[in-house]
């Protein structure tokens, strides 16, 4: 309880990183629901992956064009944000593309998975001043997030919230029933571009904050929660969301508590919370057919 | 309201640049209520698709006798091209067909939830509001997708293979639902079905699409015993 206490006082030390896990966890499960819907769970893997692999790419850029780049400056956050950004979106768009040939969708996203992987471990090397920092920067440090960085995601995250819930039903239309979208005159290529856009941003910064594998997290699991548990599309929404935020803070509290590394006690509190849903409904419904029985 | 709902004049469809159905030349009156029929993979779905726009026209045109921006067609899809994953209650479902007419940004209102109602009360699926969408049976689930169709509040209702996996029963109930929509409401309907005994009960004209080309007759001579025997054998 002391322990809960500390965390949430206004003088904590680390109140930023908190409050950004539970920012990476509260906005990452809604756009994540898109990723469930559209069965795109796969893309999941390989984005934050190829977000990596951006970072790297823009500081390599960066440094054989330019010069040596300065740590610690906004400017290298805008760098790693550009670099992370502009992969992320490419590679969306592009398997997106090919996602509707599903017989090999497995293979493209193994594939892109693993060549993102390569990447960044390559581009690091070609880099002759890549050092450690460079490695927290690919990998997510939210216990080094600041009052400008939280702010700026603050404000990416209200933004990209509210456009999804102003466009819920446009969303909903395009990927639930493209034919009808269409018939409706509504631009479907514009609204998925929208929505992609929307998903590389979020990714891309929940990758800078708290890493390939918190991200992946947040967007998978949280929605797989939800869905179990809700029965209409606001709803899934919201409680994605809720979800998201909930076990952020818990799993916080837990890596404060334990002392454990925050981004895997997030993660594996998510999962935890998923497999008492998923064997609390299969024990409701066997109970079910055995009283039916 | 009479006139001329739909013209097609000398038009080719099919896809990436490979003709399906070619040289279609007829016209679909308002309140006529007309079937696509004919063998498999002849292209009655193709022109369905070209109709709704969904795919473009290779030649000719499609003219419309109404404004498809502000007054889209009711269109009921194969069920099966809907995804299960999607958490949807029927009276969700439902008021997605409200969103053919509602402006970017305009949330849905009192008025689009009370039309939702009422369609769903016109297919005979009120006190099912609630319920999963996916948890109906299939006779059901293409009520609700005709409910849909209707809360777009359309001129022109078109179905693809409405009655498709259901059984002889619900098809039956589908069937009289449309003749009623189509009598009773003046809507007009162009639907693809295999169905064809259901069909000939119900429509008075049909278009019979086979070998990449089509030909528009009254439902009694387009579907004379002699000609469906030819095609299809013994119903």
């Amino acid at each position: 309880m002391d322990t809960l206490v500390e965390i949430v006082s206004p003088g904590f030390l680390q109140r930023e990183a908190l409050v950004g896990s539970v920012l990476v966890g509260y906005m990452c499960a809604p756009v994540g629901v898109y990723f469930v819907l559209r069965r795109m769970i796969f893309l999941g893997v390989a984005l934050p992956q190829i977000s990596a692999a951006g970072i790297a790419f823009a500081f390599l850029i960066y440094r054989t064009l330019v010069g040596q780049h300065q740590h610690f400056v906004p400017n290298e956050r805008l760098l790693a944000m550009l670099g992370s950004l502009s992969w992320t979106l490419v590679g969306l768009l592009i398997l997106a593309a090919f996602a509707r040939h599903r017989d090999t969708v497995e293979a493209r996203i193994g594939a892109t998975y693993a060549i993102a992987a390569a990447a960044t471990i390559l581009f690091l090397a070609l880099d002759p001043a890549a050092e450690a920092h460079m490695v927290n920067l690919l990998k997510g440090d939210i216990l080094a997030t600041t009052g400008p960085s939280l702010t700026l995601m603050a404000g990416v995250f209200g933004a990209i919230a509210l456009l999804l819930l102003a466009f819920r039903k446009e969303f909903l239309l395009i990927s639930f029933d493209r034919d009808l979208a269409v018939v409706f005159g509504k631009h479907v290529g514009l609204w998925d571009s929208l929505l992609y856009l929307m998903i590389g941003v979020t990714i891309s910064l929940g990758v800078m904050t708290a890493g390939p594998m918190v991200t992946f997290g947040f967007l998978v699991i949280p929605p797989l929660t939800a869905r179990i548990i809700t029965r209409r599309m606001l709803t899934f929404s919201l409680t994605a969301a809720a979800l998201g935020a909930i076990t952020a803070f818990a799993g916080f509290y837990c890596a404060y508590r334990f002392d454990l590394p925050l981004g895997p006690a997030e993660v594996a509190l998510a999962s935890l919370v998923l497999a008492i849903v998923v064997v609390t409904r299969g024990l409701s419904r066997v109970l079910g057919r055995w009283q039916a029985a | 309201m009479p006139g001329t709902l739909l013209t097609l004049r000398d038009v080719s469809l099919g896809y990436d640049g490979r003709v399906v159905i070619e040289h279609l030349s007829f016209a679909v009156e308002y309140g006529e209520c007309l079937a696509l029929v004919g063998p498999n993979g002849a292209g009655k779905t193709t022109l369905l698709r070209g109709i709704l726009g969904l795919i473009p026209v290779l030649a000719g045109q499609i003219e419309y006798g109404f404004d498809r921006s502000t007054s889209p067609p009711g269109y009921v899809p194969q069920r099966d091209t809907l995804d299960p994953i999607f958490p949807l209650t029927v009276f969700e479902v439902v008021l997605m067909g409200t969103y053919g007419r509602l402006a970017l940004l305009r949330p849905v209102g009192r008025r689009q939830r009370q039309l939702a109602a009422d369609c769903l009360e016109r297919v005979g699926l009120a006190d099912l509001a609630n319920r999963p969408f996916w948890a109906l049976s299939g006779g059901q689930k293409q009520r609700v997708l005709i409910a849909r169709a209707l809360a777009v509040e359309p001129n022109l209702l078109l179905l693809d293979e409405p009655t498709a996996g259901v059984d002889p029963g619900a098809a039956t109930a589908i069937m009289d639902l449309l003749a009623r929509l189509n009598r009773d409401q003046g809507l007009t309907v162009v639907l693809v079905s295999h169905h064809l005994r259901l069909v000939r009960s119900l429509v008075r004209s049909v278009l019979w699409v086979e070998d990449g080309s089509a030909s528009k007759g009254t439902a009694e001579v387009m579907l004379a015993p002699e000609r469906i025997m030819d095609v299809f054998g013994p119903l």
